[in-house]
């Protein structure tokens, strides 16, 4: 044997990553708190309002992005075999972060005239982890095509951050900048380019790694990066030029990409060895047909011609849960686990039984608890297009309970 | 039994907690040497690099061959080259992965 010796070790100190998964859980079942107490702004469509951007955010930062982060500790270092630079400057980007997104939600919610305050320190926290990523991602040896997912998705957060705090400026202090154009491009690089693109870079390795998949090429990963970029850009620029034509154009790219990346996950899918694959992994699948079915929807509107912001406002809502939120929560119920399982057994390998990484979360309960979000998901969404107040509050209790049930089931996985 | 027998046999007990198939089975094991001072050098892979269970499974590997009673020191070295492929399974484990 003459292959490269690669012992290294990999592996983050586990409290870190799941301090900021376990506070992700908590602000989750907030946001939903939040939109169930305020379902009548979400029957009659009124996304803008204080309450639902503190529940939004609570959503998109608290729950997905601090999720994302304890994911990326976890997953970087093992994806990318290069540690974290520096495991103290993560626990200050946690606190500062934590505190971040508490104050920056609250204060939208509350006294959105100074949110700008909250939203320094969140962008304080969000830099440190930048940071912390971009110098974890230096010292990778071999850059490939992940990589460049990864890193594109760490620009698109931090332009998303910058665009923030201008918002933020503008309600606080007002400026001259054009808010619209502002706001659509933060939706659109924070939902699109940081979500999208690090679930694209991620899948890439997690997909092959679940189903242990042989033989595959990858070879619309290029495609997808790039036609998934160039469809951002081609969109911003839309949005300052104000050009409804453009926009069809950066949509159907976006689709473009999104439209090679399920082609490669199909291929991944299809050359696996596991036939039989984990219940919560299937959601994960699911939740990438999902994404490609609303892009598909988002190019029909464009082209047919419905602009109403209602409908485009559920767009976005299903965008978030059916593609980003389901993803990671399908995700989640494979790193939790496996965090926990190298916490407490992982020393044992070798020298007695161990369980089994499926032996530490109840599927069953994870199917039960997929399929209320499914029916919450799309019972809210239809029931919000058709303002029906009653159907909206339901639906959006089911989706709190169902939140509750599902912190519950990640809570078990840490006492066995 | 010889010891590397003796390592081969104890690799067994280490199992992928992803798969719930052993080490052995799985065609990870490339190579294990002995040499005169009882010292065991074992070289194997990794289904894909990047396995999040890297750490867990070579520190199996070296547990499990420290728990043989004239072993020396134990060296695991993992490499990624030859890359691993299907065809190194056992038909056992071919069998409880595809069955």
């Amino acid at each position: 044997m003459n292959g490269l010796s690669v012992n290294k070790k990999s592996e983050t100190n586990i409290k870190l990553p799941l301090s900021f998964i376990f506070f992700g859980l908590i602000a989750f079942v907030v946001s939903q708190f939040i939109f169930f107490i305020n379902s009548d702004a979400l029957t009659n469509g009124v996304f803008r309002l204080p309450e639902i951007l503190m529940g939004a955010h609570f959503l998109l930062l608290g729950w997905i992005v601090m999720v994302i982060m304890g994911a990326m500790y976890q997953l970087v270092p093992v994806v990318f075999l290069t540690p974290i630079w520096s495991e103290k400057l993560g626990v200050v980007q946690l606190i500062i972060t934590t505190v971040g997104i508490i104050s920056f939600s609250l204060l939208l919610g509350f006294n959105i005239s100074i949110a700008v305050y909250g939203a320094v320190i969140l962008i304080i926290g969000i830099l440190l982890f930048l940071w912390q990523m971009i110098m974890t991602l230096k010292g990778q040896e071999n850059k490939n095509i992940l990589t460049l997912f990864v890193m594109a998705a760490l620009v698109c957060f931090l332009i998303t951050i910058s665009a923030g705090l201008a918002l933020s400026w503008t309600i606080g202090f007002g400026s001259s900048i054009n808010y619209t154009a502002i706001l659509h491009s933060h939706i659109l690089l924070g939902v699109a380019g940081w979500f999208t693109l690090l679930i694209f870079g991620f899948s890439y390795k997690l997909v092959p790694m679940f189903s242990l998949s042989h033989g595959f090429k990858m070879k619309g990963s290029k495609w997808a990066f790039f036609s998934y970029i160039l469809g951002l850009v081609v969109l911003i620029v839309s949005f300052w030029l104000e050009l409804p034509a453009l926009a069809t154009v950066g949509w159907f790219l976006l689709w473009i990409g999104f439209t090679c990346f399920c082609l490669d996950i199909i291929e991944i899918i299809k050359k696996r060895l596991k036939r039989k694959l984990d219940r919560p992994f299937i959601f994960s699948l699911i939740a990438i047909g999902y994404g490609w079915l609303i892009h598909t929807l988002v190019v029909i509107f464009r082209i047919i011609g419905i602009h109403q912001d209602g409908i485009w406002g559920w767009m976005i809502f299903l965008y978030i849960i059916c593609w980003i939120m389901f993803s990671i929560l399908g995700y989640l119920y494979k790193i939790v686990p496996f965090l926990w399982w190298t916490y407490k057994y992982s020393a044992q390998v070798g020298k007695g039984n161990v369980p089994l990484l499926k032996d530490m979360v109840n599927e069953k309960v994870g199917v039960i608890l997929f399929s209320l979000f499914s029916i919450g998901t799309f019972g809210l969404a239809f029931s919000g297009i058709m303002q029906v107040s009653i159907a909206v509050q339901l639906f959006q209790g089911l989706m709190l309970l169902t939140s509750i049930g599902y912190l519950v089931s990640i809570v078990d996985v840490v006492k066995k | 039994m010889s010891i590397a027998n003796q390592v081969k046999e104890a690799l067994y007990s280490v199992i992928d907690p992803e798969l719930g198939i052993n080490i052995v089975d799985l065609g990870l094991i490339y190579d294990i040497e002995v040499n005169k001072t009882n010292d065991v050098f074992v070289t194997m892979t990794l289904t894909t690099p990047g396995c999040p269970l890297h750490d867990s499974i070579v520190g199996g590997v070296e547990s499990a061959i420290y728990y043989i009673n004239e072993v020396g020191k134990v060296d695991v070295q993992l490499v990624w080259q030859p890359a691993w492929t299907p065809e190194k399974m056992s038909d056992q484990a071919k069998a409880m992965l595809m069955g």
